[in-house]
């Protein structure tokens, strides 16, 4: 099995994650709230169920480009950001560490997917660096 | 709910199968094919449409249809008891469909195409699933 195919299998896995979350989130957003820290409550300039909706959308949004392998890297930096917010605003809960796996995945999609030319930018920024040096 | 989530999971991973082939499709490229050689025997076959529609773009729209329909069920966006018809409807008639398609790889085009039988199996699942979880 090449790394190409498991680099598939894992973006398809957490596409279903975000889309289902989405879903999930959608169908009752008010629960949902609950694991939001007070402090976070307090910041936010719209209602908790307005804010969780719009969480799901994001959610779903994310998955969407995951599933049809489209600018997964873009998509891939989007849950990165997406999941270190949650984690920040929920604090340390029994399901963090799921949370922690998942960043973890959306990681790995991330430097997985970046495009060619950026990759061949940064080797050859570091590749002048070694001459200069 | 449990049906639901196992039907929206097979749902993504029938929308994944169908974006890919589609893509290759259009890049003119050849698909990987794990198991078996002739998968282009089977997807430039004289049956890989139905009438002008590519098999490809119609299981796409049927999985897109069946993972919004789940949605629908699972959000409570009605009309619920239309959705559920509906789905069992596409279902049924999507294995049906599988079928023949496997029927023809065996006995007409005499080839075997991976993606095809992932296919048909995603969808045998989903009925599965509809039969198991209306029978408990």
């Amino acid at each position: 099995m090449t790394i190409k195919t498991s680099y598939h299998i894992l973006r398809v896995g957490l596409a279903i994650t975000f889309i289902w979350i989405g879903i999930l989130i959608l169908k009752s957003p008010e629960s949902w709230g609950g694991y939001l820290q007070p402090w976070a409550v307090s910041l936010l300039p719209i209602s908790i169920t307005q804010a969780l909706i719009s969480t799901a959308i994001f959610d779903i949004i994310i998955g969407i480009l995951f599933l049809i392998d489209y600018l997964p890297w873009f998509a891939g930096l989007m849950a990165s950001l997406h999941l270190i917010i949650v984690l920040t605003v929920s604090g340390i809960t029994d399901i963090t560490v799921r949370d922690i796996g998942l960043l973890a995945a959306a990681l790995v999609i991330t430097i997985e997917s970046l495009p060619k030319s950026f990759v061949d930018k940064i080797i050859k920024g570091r590749h002048y660096k070694t001459i200069i040096n | 709910m449990t049906s639901q989530a196992l039907l929206f999971t097979l749902c993504c991973l029938g929308i994944s199968e169908t974006v890919y082939l589609i893509k290759k499709r259009f890049l003119l490229q050849k698909p990987v094919c794990p198991i078996g050689e002739n998968c282009l025997a089977v997807l430039e076959s004289k049956y890989s449409r139905i009438f002008i529609i590519p098999n490809d773009l119609l299981g796409l729209l049927f999985y897109i249809a069946c993972s919004l329909i789940t949605a629908f069920l699972v959000i409570g966006i009605g009309p619920l008891p239309l959705w559920d018809s509906i789905i069992k409807v596409l279902i049924i008639l999507g294995s049906l469909l599988s079928i023949f398609f496997t029927y023809l790889q065996w006995y007409v085009i005499k080839a075997w195409c991976f993606w095809c039988l992932m296919s048909a199996s995603t969808i045998w699942l989903m009925a599965a699933i509809i039969l198991v979880s209306n029978l408990y």
